[in-house]
Formats: C-alpha cells, sequence, structure tokens
C-alpha cells in the first residue's frame, strides 16, 4: 500500500477565506472619517482562537493589543463595554470567527498590564462583580494631560476658569482630539494635571470649574 | 682528435655539467620573467577590478539587476564576491588570497551583503514568536523591501537571490540560518531544530492548501489519526502553526498568510 500520495492529489479545502478587505485611505481624524482599514491578519481564522502555545499567544495577545488601540483611535471610541462591543473589532462575519467573551476579557487583561502601556484600565464595578467596562488608552493619560494643557497654553486661557463642560463639548475644542470625551474619564485627565499642580478643579458636579495655571 | 661535442671520456662530464648549468639558468631566467609577466598582468588587473567596483559601489548597493549581473561576472571569473566575508572559508584558501579578492571588489560589495544579512537576521529574529521559525523568503523580502519601522528611507530593496547570498555567508554563524523548500516555496529557518519527515510533509500539506486537518491526513495521505495528532502537536509546540477551534474540526494554519493582502 503506498504510504504516500502526490500532493497535487490532495483535495483543495471546502473552506476558502473571503479576500482581505481593500485597502483604504489612512484614517483621518476630520468628523467624516473613511471606514477603518482593518490589517490582513484580521482575516485570519486562527486569529480568534486564543493560541494554546504561549510563544504564539503573546504574539496574538499583541496583534489584538494593536488592533483595539488603532481601531478605538481611529472611532474615538474612549470605552468599551464587554457586553456591547462595537460588532466588526472581536468578530468577523463574513469569516464567521468571533472572540469568545473570555478570550475578549484575557486580551483586555493583556493591554491593562502596565509593561504594556497600560493600554487598558478596567471600570471598577459594582461590590464582588468583576469589571465588564474599560477605558481605552489611545492616547495615555499623560498624553491626554499634555494635549489638553498644550490647548490651553496655545489658546492663552491659563488663569481663566473653564468649565468642564466647555472642554467636554465647546465650540472652542471642536478640533480637539479629545472633544466628547466620556466626563469620567476627563475628569482623570484633569486630575493628572492636578497632580503635576498645573490646574486646580472645584466646584460641583453640574457647575465644576477648572482653573490651569 | 676527440671533439668536444662528442661528449665521451673524462671531459664529457664537465661538459654535462656545464650545460646543464647553463640549461637551469636559462628555466630560471624563464621562470622570472614569466613570473614578473604575470604579476604586472594580475596587478593591472586588480586596479581595474577594484576600480570597477568602487565606481559601481552606489550601483552595486541600490541595483538588484546590476547586482545580479556583477555577481555573474564574478562567478565567472571564478571569484566569490562574498570573499573575505567568510573568515574560515579565506583562511583555508590561503588568507592573502581571499583578502586580495576582498580588497580588489572593494569593500561595497561585502558590505552590502552584510548588512543585508543584519536585516535577515532581524526580521527572523522579529517574527520568530508568530511563525516559530520558518518564515517565506518572499515575506523576508517585503520587510526588508518595506524597512524597519519608524525609521524613513531604511528599506533596502534586494531579489531573493540577494537573500539567499546573504544567507550563505551567514554559515560561520554554525548553520543555524538555512534555507528549506515546502511545496514549492522557499523558507528561511532560523532555528536549531530540524523539521523530521512527518513534520515537513504537514508544513508542506499546509504550504499548498494554507490549512490541514486530521481528517485531510487521513483522507488524502492515509495517515493515522494517532501518527497526525502527534505531529500537529509537536508543531504548534514549536510555534510552527497557529489553531483554528472555531470550524467543524480543529484546523492548523502556517502564518505565512497572515499578513498578506497588506496591512
Amino acid at each position: 500500500m503506498a504510504a504516500t500520495a502526490s500532493l497535487s492529489t490532495l483535495s483543495p479545502p471546502l473552506y476558502h477565506p473571503s479576500p482581505p478587505p481593500p485597502a483604504n485611505p489612512p484614517p483621518s481624524t476630520s468628523p467624516a472619517s473613511p471606514t477603518f482599514a482593518f490589517p490582513s491578519y484580521t482575516t485570519f481564522p486562527p486569529f480568534y482562537t486564543l493560541q494554546p502555545n504561549l510563544t504564539t499567544r503573546a504574539r496574538q495577545l499583541d496583534l489584538w493589543s494593536a488592533l483595539i488601540t488603532s481601531y478605538c483611535a481611529h472611532h474615538r471610541l474612549f470605552r468599551l463595554a464587554l457586553s456591547a462591543p462595537p460588532a466588526d473589532l472581536f468578530a468577523h462575519a463574513p469569516l464567521g470567527r468571533a472572540l469568545k467573551p473570555a478570550d475578549v476579557r484575557a486580551v483586555l487583561d493583556h493591554m491593562a498590564q502596565p509593561a504594556h502601556g497600560p493600554r487598558v484600565e478596567w471600570i471598577a464595578a459594582n461590590k464582588g462583580e468583576p469589571s465588564s467596562t474599560c477605558w481605552v488608552y489611545w492616547k495615555s493619560l499623560a498624553e491626554w494631560a499634555d494635549a489638553v494643557y498644550a490647548w490651553v497654553d496655545a489658546t492663552g486661557q491659563k488663569g481663566s476658569v473653564l468649565t468642564v463642560y466647555e472642554l467636554r463639548e465647546g465650540d472652542a475644542v471642536s478640533g480637539a482630539a479629545w472633544r466628547d470625551m466620556d466626563e469620567a474619564l476627563l475628569r482623570k485627565v484633569l486630575g493628572v494635571l492636578v497632580k503635576r499642580g498645573k490646574a486646580q478643579v472645584f466646584g460641583v458636579e453640574e457647575s465644576s470649574g477648572v482653573k490651569f495655571f | 682528435m676527440a671533439s668536444n661535442r662528442r661528449g665521451v671520456g673524462l671531459s664529457a662530464f664537465s661538459n654535462a655539467a656545464i650545460s646543464s648549468d647553463q640549461y637551469a639558468r636559462h628555466g630560471q631566467q624563464l621562470r622570472t620573467s614569466h613570473a614578473d609577466a604575470l604579476a604586472n598582468q594580475l596587478s593591472v588587473f586588480q586596479a581595474a577590478l577594484h576600480n570597477f567596483s568602487l565606481t559601481h559601489a552606489k550601483d552595486i548597493r541600490s541595483n538588484p539587476t546590476f547586482r545580479a549581473e556583477f555577481a555573474r561576472m564574478c562567478n565567472a571569473i571564478g571569484v566569490d564576491p562574498l570573499a573575505g566575508s567568510n573568515v574560515k572559508g579565506a583562511a583555508a584558501s590561503g588568507g592573502k588570497a581571499g583578502s586580495v579578492w576582498a580588497k580588489m571588489l572593494g569593500s561595497s560589495v561585502n558590505d552590502f551583503y552584510f548588512e543585508l544579512a543584519v536585516r535577515v537576521v532581524e526580521v527572523c529574529r522579529e517574527t520568530r514568536s508568530e511563525n516559530g521559525g520558518m518564515i517565506a523568503i518572499s515575506e523576508v523580502q517585503k520587510r526588508i523591501t518595506k524597512g524597519r519601522a519608524k525609521l524613513v528611507g531604511g528599506g533596502m530593496e534586494v531579489t531573493e537571490d540577494d537573500i539567499m547570498r546573504a544567507i550563505e555567508s551567514l554559515e560561520p554563524l554554525g548553520g543555524i540560518f538555512k534555507s528549506q523548500t515546502l511545496g514549492g516555496g522557499k523558507f528561511i529557518k532560523s532555528v536549531p531544530k530540524e523539521l523530521n519527515p512527518d513534520q515537513s510533509t504537514v508544513l508542506e500539506v499546509i504550504q499548498v492548501l494554507g490549512y490541514v486537518t486530521v481528517s485531510m491526513m487521513q483522507a488524502n495521505l492515509g495517515w493515522e489519526r494517532a501518527r497526525t495528532i502527534a505531529v500537529f502537536d509537536d508543531l504548534v509546540a514549536d510555534s510552527l502553526v497557529w489553531v483554528d477551534a472555531q470550524a467543524e474540526e480543529t484546523e492548523f494554519w502556517s502564518p505565512a498568510s497572515m499578513h498578506e493582502g497588506g496591512g
């Protein structure tokens, strides 16, 4: 009995991976951004299975981290909720593959390690429950703080008082990268500036203001 | 009356001695003048080759077609364009010969292949966790042409032949970098582990079909289940394949297709 057969008699697979999405122009930060250009490894089916080999898995987690960071930066997503993630981030419908929820958590845990940024910070949930939402730091807190402070400086507003509302969604910040940022995150950013001695926050929730030095 | 020329008797001995002495001296003169002529021709040739490689150093570096022609010319003359880069070889062939060629060809050729070899090693190292140390030469070529991340203009325009030559020059490193053909594609192996025949066969199948399952090995090559699973486990353990557990039957994929199609 022949132990080998020629490779030319091998039957082709029943499944054909769909062609990678067409290359798109690089995403811009203007309001009408073109579609996010998914990297080619998002059409690689094993990408959605947590790899058993730890070396391979480490590489896979790094690739997921890069994807999530750039996706959130493109769509200006500051927060991810495990219960309702963006449909096309952790799953690829045409391929019929999706990262299992437990594996999504593993990826985000990886990104939450200080050694990897951290690119993600879990938001505390109710007592006793594990977190199911997280901030995504496509810019780090320090970078956000620098950006906000630089804008305040450049617009000559050091010394004047701004409301948190103005800082978030005022007309003056219509072109800023942090506009419409989740308020809780903006407060964390301001907290960094306070610690640096560059700002002071006062007043209560609705009418809180910030003064920059 | 005895003629001197007849060469018999006691006088014959001194004649023979004189003429053999004269022959010896004449032969010596011929050898000397031949050696001189040869040395002269050689030094003219050395100068010409050296000047050629200096003048065209830029072209050798930047133009793959020119480089291929230059390498072909060197091989036709019988000179290894990388002579002098393999120290062991140079010493074996009589150190002087090796370094003379290196001097003539100029550092440009050596530098080029040395730098290319460094890039190849870098690419293999960077991708090792993704592909277990087996990378397609086409992917190496693509990454080197693109250049190092974050460095502008760092790409080198190279052909697959250039890469093969650069790998050969890495031989003194202990033979870790080798080229291997799998299913019609050329790969560079950068880990010491050699694939056994079963592992090579599976990788070849994956090369041709993109992925493989236990049933496919059974159906197409008649392998028993236990044998197939053992080989798959080996390949996963060496990070040579990626696993897709969401298909009807677990699929084992080559990472070679992961970055194809842009991105």
